[in-house]
């Protein structure tokens, strides 16, 4: 019986084929969207949590607790020498490097600007950051001379230098507050996408920027990259509470980047949201073509029901149309939303130079397809299909015979 | 009247149909008393608005009466559900409408075989059947064309044969012939006869052709909603 049922919604929905097709194009566009929507939203959180995590950032960070809220010097890691130990041993952490930073002003001949002075290991920190990539003029950390300092394209301009210029660094130390200057010669100008590593950062060694602050060989921060990005994003690891000990914390990029974060939850939603209006259309779309089939059938329906087949049986007819409607329309959907995005994923979308919530696109977007795109959204849609045929189908079912032949004697 | 005799197919008792057509009542129907009994060759005729399509409509169980009741093959048709009523036609009633009314996008088998699949006939028995049907009826070997590769005459034994392979209790036939040549029709009714009397399975037939008419058994004229003429040859 069922056999039959699907034969005739099957063969049915190709009576009218081009109805069929204008019907299953929509809802295929629908889809196709969709998919589209999703994979470019996934390459462009994927693109900006690369930029962020990798640029300087690090997939996680520790920090002695407070010193975030406070940027005071004096908070430095405690117990450095067990989580160095321990961060060398842990399996998850691919590469970890030491910082140090403290708030300063540098000075040139010709101005003087407040920065964010960070020091840094070179030989480490080229696995953190990329600012070794973006060097336009110089070197980044050749040789074995403390004053090095490497500066962004933007601050070079501001104090009106260039490579091999002096500068002079200001900063308070950490247990007594004096000042404490050194004279630095500019060794590499880098050039970042985003604004504020470009006038806000300069670089020195790190046992240079210890030495400034008298603070020994202790460390503000030590930044870290995971083997895999997931790791970041799975709170329930017992690392986080094992490098929180001593007043340390230990934060993913989500918490120290909670607005990224957020934006990036909130493309989420508003996929959702364009979800639930693209299948609100389709389904209205569906309702229409199934109840002009229904209407133009109307007297073959009711001739079904004379013969004998149930309401039950004349609902099925119609849902096993929006199922085959549905079918139709995913596989045209498929098709489309995988050529759309393969196209979109090889050429990629420039929005190189914007910045969204501190984040500067350094890539081009690319859209990147998932299985679940191809299998989730699609099984969504069968189901929108099959709800949006419900209304058609109970019309279907409580249709009186003799009312749709109308002349049936 | 609650248990009718077997030969008793058909039993009305009082039925009234009244229609409201733009609000003002219509009476269709103006209390009908009829008995038909298992194997008669039955026309109802009457001019058009007399009442033939909603006296069908009513014993067929398709549509309701305002008062009265029928007995088809000895079951209150009121007194069923939906379900019920709908197994009830596929059981017991054959259907052959003017435009045979086919479904185009199965084939000729499938059309025929469509009631016994609803009630759960076996595959092997259902083709068996069908083929056996379609022969008796004039049309080997078309089992697998869809209905819009036959002739109108053609689609009409494929009604014919639809209507009669799941052997009913009656068939019901809106005029079958009218939209046929007056051969094809004249063969088509000699066929229905010979089946009505090889199989004794009965038949009740709205029309105007003189034709049926002429070979009807009994002969019901409907006028204004009440039976005008009750003849039986």
């Amino acid at each position: 019986m069922w056999l039959i049922l699907i034969k005739l919604a099957w063969r049915n929905i190709f009576r009218n084929k081009r109805r069929t097709l204008i019907a299953a194009t929509a809802i295929g566009i629908g889809l196709a969207a969709l998919i589209f929507v999703d994979a470019l939203m996934i390459g462009m959180s994927e693109n900006m949590v690369r930029t962020a995590t990798g640029s300087f950032l690090g997939d996680a960070q520790i920090h002695r607790a407070g010193f975030r809220d406070a940027q005071e010097v004096a908070l430095t890691i405690q117990a450095l020498d067990d989580v160095t130990e321990g961060l060398a041993t842990e399996a998850i952490v691919e590469h970890f490097t030491q910082r140090v930073l403290a708030p300063s002003m540098i000075t040139s001949p010709a101005n003087v600007s407040a920065i964010a002075l960070v020091g840094v290991n070179p030989q480490t920190e080229q696995f953190l950051s990329q600012i070794d990539d973006v060097i336009t003029e110089g070197v980044y950390f050749e040789g074995d001379s403390s004053r090095d300092i490497v500066i962004g394209a933007k601050l070079a301009e501001i104090l009106e230098i260039g490579l091999g210029d002096r500068v002079v660094v200001t900063v308070a130390q950490a247990e007594s507050g004096d000042l404490s200057q050194e004279m630095f010669r500019i060794s590499g100008i880098y050039h970042f996408a985003g604004e504020e590593m470009n006038s806000g950062m300069a670089f020195v060694r790190i046992e240079k920027a210890r030495e400034m602050l008298a603070i020994g060989n202790a460390a503000h921060e030590i930044a870290i990259k995971f083997t895999s990005l997931a790791y970041s994003q799975d709170s329930t690891l017992p690392f986080w509470k094992t490098f929180s000990q001593h007043g340390n914390e230990a934060l993913s990029w989500i918490e120290l980047m909670s607005q990224l974060n957020a934006i990036l939850e909130m493309t989420k939603v508003s996929k959702y949201i364009m979800g639930v209006i693209l299948f609100g259309v389709v389904v209205f779309g569906i309702i229409n073509t199934l109840f002009m089939s229904l209407y133009e059938r109307m007297f073959e329906f009711g001739v079904l029901r004379a013969v004998g087949t149930r309401p039950f049986g004349m609902a099925r007819v119609i849902l096993f149309e929006a199922g085959a409607l549905a079918i139709v329309s995913i596989g045209l959907g498929a098709i489309l939303g995988f050529v759309l995005t393969a196209i979109f994923a090889h050429v990629g979308i420039d929005y190189t130079g914007i910045e969204m919530t501190g984040v500067t696109i350094q890539e081009f977007i690319r859209p990147v397809m998932t299985v679940e795109q191809f299998v989730i959204y699609p099984v969504w849609l069968f189901i929108f299909t099959i709800i949006a045929g419900l209304y058609p189908a109970r019309y279907a079912a409580k249709m009186v015979p003799v009312d749709a032949m109308r002349r049936s004697f | 009247m609650e248990q009718v005799q077997k030969t008793e197919v058909i039993v009305t008792e009082g039925i009234t149909k009244v229609y409201a057509a733009d609000g003002i009542p219509v009476n269709a129907l103006n209390g009908i008393d009829l008995t038909i009994q298992s194997g008669e060759f039955t026309a109802i005729v009457g001019p058009s608005g007399s009442g033939k399509t909603t006296f069908l409509n009513i014993i067929s169980g398709l549509d309701s009466p305002t008062e009265g009741k029928v007995w088809l093959a000895g079951k209150v048709l009121s007194e069923m559900s939906g379900n019920e009523l709908s197994d009830f036609r596929r059981d017991n009633i054959g259907f052959i409408f003017q435009a045979y009314n086919l479904i185009p996008v199965l084939t000729v088998e499938e059309n025929v075989e469509y009631i016994m699949l609803l009630a759960g006939v076996p595959k092997a028995e259902r083709h068996e059947r069908v083929i056996a049907m379609l022969e008796t009826v004039g049309l080997k070997g078309v089992a697998d064309r869809t209905p819009t590769q036959l002739s109108g005459g053609q689609q009409q034994r494929v009604a014919i044969a639809r209507a009669m392979v799941s052997e009913p209790t009656i068939i019901l036939a809106d005029e079958p012939t009218a939209n046929l040549d007056s051969k094809t029709g004249a063969d088509l009714l000699e066929m229905m006869h010979h089946l009505n009397l090889e199989t004794g399975m009965t038949f009740i037939f709205s029309t105007h052709d003189p034709m049926v008419m002429e070979s009807a058994q009994r002969l019901i004229t409907l006028r204004d909603g009440r039976i005008d003429t009750d003849e039986r040859k």
